[in-house]
């Protein structure tokens, strides 16, 4: 993966986009490690040292939560430290917003956060920072997640994963909960970035300076850890269940746990099925574009 | 850009040739530890922060493990600048294996930085204090206009009238050492090296000055670690933000003085205090060379017919243009010139090349010909090339003369014995004269002193 060439910047200079999973269902549940203050205190001593690296990095956190996601901080609108407080506070007024959206709908708590609107959000930033001249820092994103995958947001995580491999954004992935999360782990493997899910999570800090913190260019000379096995399944459009096999429409490739009369994407009407399915409709690719 | 010797290429190279002691001392300041960080190569970046919350010393197979095969090399690079700059410690133990340790005193500070986040090193103060603060458009104004008064007094124009609100003639000495020579009867006279340092850009010259004034500081009663340390700390503030004169002790102040004449800070004085605001030039001082961030626009079109015209104001511009070039007319913001013959041959006995010329040219390139591809005419670059290569029409061999051979049979013997190494360059057999190369001249005289 070569990202887009910046000549004027140094080699190391990134923009890093981390995502933050905020969602309280996963927090709040005995299931995690540990309490989501230790969490964030050794987030910001990362954040911290991103930006001490060079004085061009630039650092955005962005907080996904259980109904909304939003920008909490961005290290070029300030003096370049991070400060803290207002990341913090910030965060506070995201939390409580967030809250309040959850009690006007109540979603039934299936536990997973927005991950599909950070990515796009994240995204979109970065689509910013390219078209605001040729010279830019070379952006990638690092999503810290803990919560389980929705598999509602299959298709719209797909797309985000495909528009970042597009424009060459790795997205990093570093995984908190107790469970490997599939979405995060075809992100990475797609767009060349790194999934790691930190066997220890009180050491934190060190797994983040030293797997994440490493820059795009410098990863071209450092061993980093490889993934192990991804989990390619899909979720059904129909029923958002994940699914080892369906049915695809043969003209769009939308996926289907059960047979229809009509695609409900492009609207393609299929014929009867045959009473075995032959061969494995797993879906292996998605299309690419 | 002209690549020039004369310049060390950065901050960081001379913190690095310090002695032990005094580099250690540095490390107590956090904003050292900072900058020095962010000189480093990105592999070495990531090491420190590797290794920044391990307190055993780490064995360089563990470290060497991490990297893969194309990387060797940037490997060691990185290693070992970190060991030149003391922020490795170094240790064999008796199976010749090495193991590293991060500087304590510099794994501390880093520490600290993480953990808390990154400190100003001085409020800036209240805006209510001070008076109306320069914008940064015209601070950026200020320090153009300051350095390129500086210049024109460093290279004592005949042009200049004394606008700089003159520099110490000592300093000046300092700064002028290697770029002027001094000559009683004639005035001075820019060197190789000056005309060199005129044709670089901004940034690099501030560090050759910059390194001047520090490797004299010593004759002046000032710690050269204090000053490094001071200067470092300066590029931590923030471009535009007025700083109280009070937080400086009495060595910084004077230095302040001398940097406000540099243009790197503007100092105010307010009805009670008196504060410094810090320069573009000033805060980035601890970025190396190669980040072009400061890169102005271009003001010169060269034509096909060998005319230059430099859309400048500037008086400056007009003497480094006349180094190579005849200055015909000036008007308000724009001089004409044109490049001949005897203007470069003159430019090239003072030592300049023809690719700095042309890379001059080129960087200084006017935006609507920069776009061009070639934006200096190509036949203008290549006569430039010939008439300089006019000038190299000799060949320099150092060799050695024989004569006075005893007879005619030695002669030939040493004429062929020279052929053998194909370094025999004349050689007269009437009078028996011969040069040879002086490579061979040892084994000439052997092979010569076994012919008696």
């Amino acid at each position: 993966m070569t990202p887009v060439s910046s000549k004027q910047y140094t080699d190391d200079v990134s923009l890093l986009m981390v995502l933050i999973d905020t969602n309280p269902l996963f927090w709040s549940s005995t299931a995690t490690p540990f309490s989501f203050s230790k969490f964030l205190s050794q987030v910001l001593s990362f954040l911290n040292s991103i930006i001490l690296l060079n004085q061009l990095n630039q650092v955005v956190v962005i907080a996904t939560g259980f109904n909304s996601c939003d920008y909490i901080y961005d290290s070029s609108l300030g003096h370049g430290n991070l400060r803290a407080e207002t990341l913090l506070q910030k965060l506070e007024e995201f939390v409580i917003k967030d809250e309040e959206l959850n009690k006007q709908e109540s979603v039934d708590g299936i536990g997973s956060s927005l991950l599909s609107g950070s990515l796009s959000m994240a995204l979109c930033y970065i689509q910013r920072v390219f078209r605001s001249g040729s010279i830019h820092p070379q952006p990638r994103i690092l999503c810290l997640h803990g919560s389980q995958d929705g598999p509602g947001q299959y298709v719209a995580i797909m797309n985000s994963i495909f528009s970042a491999q597009r424009s060459m954004v790795p997205i990093d992935s570093c995984v908190i909960g107790s469970q490997h999360s599939a979405f995060l782990q075809q992100a990475s493997y797609i767009t060349g970035g790194v999934y790691l899910k930190p066997q220890q999570l009180e050491g934190l800090f060190q797994y983040l300076t030293t797997v994440f913190a490493t820059d795009l260019h410098s990863r071209n000379f450092l061993q980093l850890p490889k993934p192990v096995g991804v989990d390619f399944r899909a979720s059904c459009f129909c029923h958002k269940n994940t699914i080892d096999m369906g049915y695809i429409c043969s003209v769009c490739l939308s996926i289907f746990c059960k047979h229809h009369k009509k695609c409900s994407t492009c609207g393609s009407a299929f014929g009867q099925p045959q009473t075995s399915v032959s061969t494995s409709n797993q879906k292996r690719k998605a299309p690419d574009s | 850009m002209p690549q020039v010797k004369i310049i060390a290429k950065n901050f960081m190279d001379m913190v690095s040739s310090l002695p032990a002691m005094k580099l250690d001392k540095l490390y107590e300041n956090a904003f050292i530890c900072e900058a020095i960080l962010r000189s480093l190569p990105p592999l070495a970046k990531k090491y420190v922060l590797q290794l920044l919350y391990i307190d055993v010393p780490v064995s360089a197979s563990s470290l060497q493990e991490w990297v893969l095969v194309d990387g060797a090399s940037k490997h060691r690079v990185a290693v070992d600048r970190l060991i030149q700059l003391r922020v490795f410690t170094e240790t064999v133990d008796r199976k010749k294996e090495a193991t590293y340790r991060l500087n304590l005193m510099f794994q501390m500070n880093l520490r600290k930085h993480v953990v808390h986040g990154g400190v100003l090193p001085r409020e800036p103060m209240a805006a209510n204090i001070t008076v109306r603060l320069p914008s940064l458009e015209e601070l950026d104004n200020y320090a153009a206009q300051q350095w390129e008064c500086f210049l024109l007094h460093l290279i004592n124009s005949a042009e200049v009238e004394v606008t700089t609100k003159s520099i110490s003639p000592s300093m000046m000495k300092v700064f002028q050492r290697g770029l002027l020579s001094q000559r009683d009867n004639e005035g001075s006279r820019l060197t190789e090296s000056g005309f060199q340092f005129l044709l670089m850009d901004t940034n690099a010259q501030l560090w050759y000055i910059i390194r001047e004034y520090i490797s004299n500081s010593e004759d002046r009663g000032v710690d050269s670690a204090d000053l490094i340390s001071f200067l470092l700390e300066l590029s931590f503030h923030v471009t535009g933000e007025a700083y109280n004169m009070n937080t400086l002790d009495e060595i910084q102040r004077i230095t302040v003085k001398d940097l406000a004449d540099l243009g790197l800070i503007k100092l105010q004085q307010g009805r009670k205090d008196s504060w410094f605001i810090p320069t573009k030039l000033a805060t980035n001082l601890s970025i190396s060379l190669s980040d072009a961030s400061s890169r102005k626009q271009g003001y010169v079109v060269v034509e096909t017919n060998f005319r230059l015209y430099a859309y400048s104001t500037s008086k400056l511009h007009c003497e480094i243009l006349r180094l190579f070039a005849r200055v015909e007319y000036q008007l308000p913001n724009l001089i004409v010139g044109s490049i001949t013959k005897e203007n470069l041959y003159k430019a090239f006995s003072n030592g300049i090349t023809a690719d700095q010329i042309i890379s001059f040219l080129q960087q200084n390139a006017h935006p609507r010909v920069a776009e061009k591809v070639p934006s200096v005419p190509e036949n203008v670059t290549d006569q430039i090339r010939l008439w300089e290569s006019d000038l190299n029409r000799v060949e320099m061999t150092p060799a050695h003369f024989f004569d006075d051979f005893p007879s005619r049979d030695v002669f030939e013997a040493a004429c062929d014995f020279a052929r053998e190494y194909s370094s025999l360059l004349w050689e007269d057999s009437k009078k028996m004269q011969l040069i040879v190369k002086t490579e061979i001249y040892a084994h000439m005289k052997e092979f010569l002193s076994h012919q008696k």
